[in-house]
Order: C-alpha cells, then sequence, then structure tokens
C-alpha cells in the first residue's frame, strides 16, 4: 500500500520546536492537501515526508517502510517545488528525463516516459525549450512533468500554484485534480490558500503552530469545524465570529437575542462565541431568522453576488448576498437575519466546538 | 505622438560627463597597447630616438624577425602555455569543488574552513619561507612545481563560494530528489548553473599565468623552463648588455625596445584570442527562468 504514515513527528531547530508531534496517516491514492497559515509547519512536514529535512523524534513510513534514515532518492518520492526549479541550461525534454538518466534508465526508455508524460500534460510542442521560453504554467507543467516521468509511490506539492495568476491557478488547480485522478498516485499537498485545499482534497489537515487542529474531508471541515481556527480558515469569506453569552432561546450578543436551535440546554450564562457563515446570513426575514443590525461601510460586488462588509457593535463582519444583477439597493441595508439552525458555537476560552451546523 | 522629455538637463550633463570619463578610460586602457603596437613595427632609430607615438616610424618586420628566429623564444612560449593550461586546470580542479564544499550549509565546521580559507588572503609565510618549503619539497626547477605552488587562490574560491551559495537551494533539493549524488548535483546542476562565475575564475588564472613573473624568476633559474615573461627580461638584459648590438644602433632596423615590444606583442595575443570564446559566459540571467521567486 503506497500511503504515508506519520507517527508522533517532531520538528526542532535547535532549541525551537516548528512541529509538534504530528499523526497522520495518508491512505493509498488519496489526495492530502496540508492548509494552514504561514509558518504553521505544513511545509516543514512535507520536507520531512521528503527527507530534505531530518525528523528531530517520530518515525514516517512511506509504502509501510520506515524512512526516517533513508535519503530523498531512495525514498521513491517526487516533489513539485513552488519555485518550479527547473534547471534552466536545460530544455524540457531533459529537464525531465534529468531524474531517469541519473538513475541510468535507457535512453530508448527515457524517451518513450517523456513522451508519453509530454502527451499528458500537452507539453509535446514544447519539449526542445528551455524554461526562460515557456509561461509560468507551462514551467509548473513541466515541473508536474519531471515528478510523473519517475512513476514515484508518493507526489509531494509545495505550494505549486503559488506563483502563478489567479486565472491560471484555477485553470492549473483543476489540471492536477485532474491528473490524480487519471494517475492515481498517493499525492500531498501544501497550500495557504484554502480554496485550494477545498477543490482539490479528498481529505484537508489544517495545521496551525505546528500541530494539526483537524483532518477530515473538505465538506467535514467546512460543516463541522472542530475550533474557531478551523472555521475561521476555510470558506470564502471566512466565517463571522461574535462574542456572546448562552441563553435559554440562543445567545445574547451584543445586547440582542440571537435565536439558535438545538443551543446546549442548561448552559445558559456561559461565554461562547458565535459562529455565523456569511452565505447564510439574509437580508429577508424568515420563519426561524433573528434580525440584527449592522453598519454598512463597503460593498463589493463581485457579478451575481456581493460582499457587504460592515459592523455589528464593534466587531467587523461580512456576509454575502446574491445581487440579482443590482446592487444599489444593497448600501441601504441596515439589518441582517440569522437562521436559527446555521449558527455554530464555540467555547469562547478553548475556542472548541459546542456544536456544530444543526442540519 | 508627443516627443516626452523624460530626462532632466541633470541627467544628460550627468550622462555626458560619463560618457567622457568613459572615453578617458578607454583611451588611456587602449593607448599602451596602440603605442607598442606601433613600436614593434618600426624602425630601431625611430624607436630610440623616440619619434613613434601612435602609428609604426619606418615599418619594418626587423624587431619580429629578431624574436621569432630565437628558438629559446618559442621554447618559453610552449613553457607559458604549460604553466598556463595547467595551472587553470588544476585551479580549478581545486577551485571548484572547494568553493562548492564551503558553500553547503551541511558542511561541518563551516564556519572554522571558511575563516580558514579567508585567513590566507590576509596572512602568508613570505617569500623566503616559501621559496624553502619548495626547495624542501623538491619543487624548484620544475614545471609542476609552479603549476601546483599557485593553483588555490583563496579570492577564487571565495568568489565561487558566495556564487554557489546565491544559486537557490531548491535547485540542488530538485536535483537530490531526482537521485543526484553530490557530486552530480555539482557537476549536472551548480556547474552548468555558474558558467559566468567559473569563466571570469578561469579568465583570472589563465592571464595571472600567463603573466606570472616574478615567482617563476624566483624559483626557475633552468633556462629550458622559464615562461615568456621571464625570458622577455632575460632578452632585455642581453640586448643592453650587448655592445656590439648598442653601437649599431643608427644603422640597425631594430633596438632593445622594438624587440622588446614585438615580444609583447606576441606574448599578448593568445590572450586577445582567449577573451572572445569566455566573452560570452560574461552574460546575467543565467537562472533566468528556472526559478520563480
Amino acid at each position: 500500500m503506497s500511503g504515508v504514515s506519520i507517527e508522533s513527528v517532531f520538528k526542532r531547530y535547535g532549541a525551537v520546536q516548528v512541529v509538534h508531534g504530528v499523526d497522520l496517516t495518508v491512505e493509498e491514492k488519496e489526495f492530502v492537501v496540508l492548509v494552514g497559515p504561514s509558518g504553521c509547519g505544513k511545509s516543514t512536514t512535507l520536507r520531512m515526508i521528503a527527507g530534505l529535512e531530518e525528523i528531530s523524534d517520530g518515525e514516517i513510513a512511506i509504502d509501510g517502510r520506515v524512512v526516517n534514515r533513508i535519503a530523498p532518492k531512495d525514498r521513491d518520492v517526487a516533489m513539485v517545488f513552488q519555485n518550479y526549479a527547473l534547471y534552466p541550461h536545460l530544455n524540457v525534454a531533459e529537464n525531465m528525463a534529468f531524474g531517469l538518466r541519473i538513475r541510468r534508465m535507457p535512453k530508448d526508455e527515457v524517451k518513450k516516459q517523456i513522451t508519453e508524460v509530454a502527451e499528458i500534460l500537452g507539453l509535446t510542442e514544447y519539449l526542445e525549450r528551455r524554461p526562460a521560453d515557456l509561461s509560468g504554467g507551462q514551467r509548473q507543467r513541466v515541473a508536474m512533468g519531471r515528478a510523473i516521468v519517475r512513476h514515484p509511490k508518493v507526489f509531494l506539492f509545495d505550494e505549486p500554484l503559488s506563483n502563478l495568476d489567479a486565472k491560471l491557478r484555477t485553470q492549473m488547480r483543476a489540471e492536477i485534480r485532474r491528473l490524480h485522478n487519471r494517475l492515481g498516485v498517493t499525492s500531498v499537498y501544501v497550500t495557504h490558500d484554502q480554496v485550494e485545499a477545498m477543490t482539490l482534497a479528498d481529505r484537508i489537515v489544517v495545521m496551525n503552530d505546528g500541530n494539526i487542529e483537524q483532518v477530515g474531508t473538505p465538506m467535514e471541515l467546512f460543516n463541522n469545524p472542530v475550533n474557531t481556527f478551523v472555521a475561521g480558515f476555510l470558506g470564502s469569506p471566512p466565517m463571522n465570529q461574535i462574542q456572546g453569552t448562552l441563553t435559554d432561546q440562543g445567545a445574547q450578543i451584543g445586547g440582542h437575542e440571537l435565536r439558535i436551535l438545538g443551543a446546549a440546554s442548561g448552559q445558559t450564562g456561559r461565554d461562547v462565541v458565535v459562529g455565523i457563515r456569511p452565505e447564510h446570513i439574509s437580508l429577508e426575514a424568515g420563519p426561524e431568522t433573528s434580525p440584527l443590525p449592522i453598519a454598512l461601510d463597503l460593498v463589493e460586488p463581485l457579478g451575481s453576488e456581493a460582499l457587504l462588509h460592515g459592523s455589528f457593535g464593534d466587531t467587523p463582519m461580512v456576509l454575502k448576498v446574491d445581487t440579482h444583477g443590482d446592487v444599489a439597493h444593497l448600501s441601504g441595508v441596515s439589518e441582517i437575519h440569522v437562521p436559527a439552525d446555521l449558527v455554530y458555537l464555540f467555547d469562547a476560552e478553548t475556542g472548541g466546538a459546542i456544536r456544530g451546523q444543526a442540519n | 505622438m508627443q516627443n516626452m522629455n523624460l530626462y532632466s538637463r541633470g541627467d544628460k550633463f550627468f550622462v555626458k560627463i560619463n560618457m567622457v570619463l568613459v572615453a578617458l578610460f578607454t583611451i588611456s586602457t587602449l593607448y599602451p597597447f596602440i603605442y607598442i603596437a606601433a613600436m614593434s613595427f618600426s624602425s630601431g632609430f625611430a624607436a630610440t630616438s623616440g619619434k613613434v607615438v601612435l602609428t609604426p616610424i619606418q615599418s619594418t618586420l626587423a624587431a619580429y624577425n629578431v624574436v621569432l628566429a630565437e628558438p629559446e623564444f618559442w621554447r618559453s612560449y610552449l613553457n607559458t602555455f604549460i604553466y598556463t593550461i595547467g595551472g587553470t586546470i588544476m585551479s580549478l580542479l581545486i577551485v571548484i569543488p572547494g568553493a562548492y564544499a564551503l558553500s553547503r550549509p551541511q558542511l561541518l565546521g563551516r564556519r572554522f574552513w571558511n575563516l580558514l580559507v579567508a585567513f590566507t588572503m590576509w596572512f602568508n609565510a613570505g617569500m623566503i619561507p616559501f621559496w624553502l618549503n619548495m626547495r624542501d619539497l623538491g619543487l624548484l626547477d620544475s614545471y609542476f612545481g609552479i603549476i601546483i605552488a599557485f593553483a588555490v587562490n583563496a579570492f577564487n574560491i571565495i568568489l565561487l563560494r558566495n556564487f554557489f551559495e546565491s544559486i537557490p537551494s531548491s535547485f540542488e533539493e530538485a536535483a537530490r530528489m531526482d537521485g543526484a549524488n553530490e557530486f552530480q548535483i555539482l557537476w549536472k546542476v551548480y556547474m552548468p548553473l555558474s558558467k559566468a562565475a567559473i569563466a571570469t575564475i578561469t579568465l583570472f588564472c589563465v592571464v595571472a599565468r600567463w603573466n606570472g613573473f616574478f615567482w617563476a624568476m624566483i624559483l626557475l633559474s633552468d633556462e629550458s623552463k622559464i615562461p615568456l615573461q621571464v625570458y622577455l627580461r632575460h632578452t632585455i638584459q642581453r640586448l643592453s648588455d650587448d655592445e656590439e648590438f648598442t653601437t649599431t644602433l643608427i644603422t640597425a632596423p631594430y633596438s632593445v625596445e622594438t624587440v622588446t615590444a614585438a615580444i609583447i606583442i606576441c606574448s599578448i595575443i593568445p590572450v586577445l584570442l582567449f577573451y572572445p570564446f569566455i566573452q560570452k559566459y560574461f552574460n546575467k540571467g543565467i537562472l533566468l527562468g528556472g526559478v520563480k521567486e
């Protein structure tokens, strides 16, 4: 089984510990995305899997074999780097063949592999070109091609799309996912972009400050974040989080009563963080909604939708609403309506989830 | 379309001043060469009487005939080639792996080794201990002695080490993932990426070796092993001491000055021919497109 198993892995640089006992199992053929803010330890974890960083403590196994003391070249993994790392003095074909030649693969076989992979990636007509003569997307494809030709057990991606423009990133994201569906190689992908994580992953691993916060499918994490960090990290725009106190019917926030279906009973008076996703907020009252006043200061039209930025008391809030082709009426919004069944509750002290989405 | 004035009067003045300075510098660099060339093609009398300024006076190839007819000239010419080619190859063989090793963060005691190399730039044993050392090692009057004794140059090592350090580590990591060992990383990745720096060092080595005079004079007493520069000195000395030659100066088609100039021109030609081949590597942007910063 070509999976990756990470057990209680620590990484220390001198006295500074940057990864604090990470446990993770990546199943065979699974596409796992490590996501988190800069400095959360996701790239270090990936580099430890690759063998580019030593493991201070713990164990990493690839395909059932412990690789702690095995050189990167013998781990049977291939990596796509953030900055491509294409050899500028070699053309596309030579770049892709580099690893195969080092491993002394017969020339005919090398040529066959390159031709096959170039065809998959649409690089056939660029094989003679140098990296400097390629566009950003083409370079990224060559970097992937260099990984694919080796037929490794595991692909490692270190923020491979972060240097591309937004449009190309969307396009390449889809290409990577299609490629994974086609090749079915176990993949570990690092990104700080939650959209990439949501769209690419079979499972997402949210990391923060050297720890894993939560592991799950994109929708599991989106619907049931285990704490305020995950809730705030996944979703675009992120979840609104407002300090409040539990009441019998819901929560008291900023002097307003917010009805919450299935609010934890018997905990009246408990300090909580109320989470409301921007897209769950409505401008019209419904049978199970609570009104909240909002001081609007900015309307960002996105086409079919618009983002409304404002504040509830001292708390900044964002909501996402349908424009129905017009945004003029949105600037006058002063009241929003929160559905009672779509409210999250977190403990104010620990940030841990008290309850996720009700439905 | 309106012709926009993108440069202020001050900018234009600055550019003009720069151009004048560059022109003066070029002339001051080029003139000695032109003067020596003119001298080598002039008659002995014209040279001695100080008539040569820019172009040959009483043009003649007499000085060249004298120089090229000397078997010692050709022998010293060959010796210079041996010292230059052998010495440069030896230097590169030591400097490149040395600089690579010193540039690796994983090198144990890296700071110490770097300091040790830099130390030799500030302090060395001095001429007499060096000569004694060479004598005791049996390297006096030896081709190999000259080649090996000056093979390591701390400045070149540091120059190349800095260049290696400036190469993004992802190249090394990518090569490592591709299965390359240290030697392959150096040979197949770092060296091709450092062509410009290696070309610079090669040029430094070649020029230093080609012009090598002082140590060759000190370490070589066997006439058959001396390089061109030492031969040049011997020739000037010999012709100056030659009474018969100096008494016929007015009628002689060549003089000490024209013969010296002819030897200098002969010795410059190989370096002039070598430079264009190496010049193409003096370009920036070798890393262009390989990584996205």
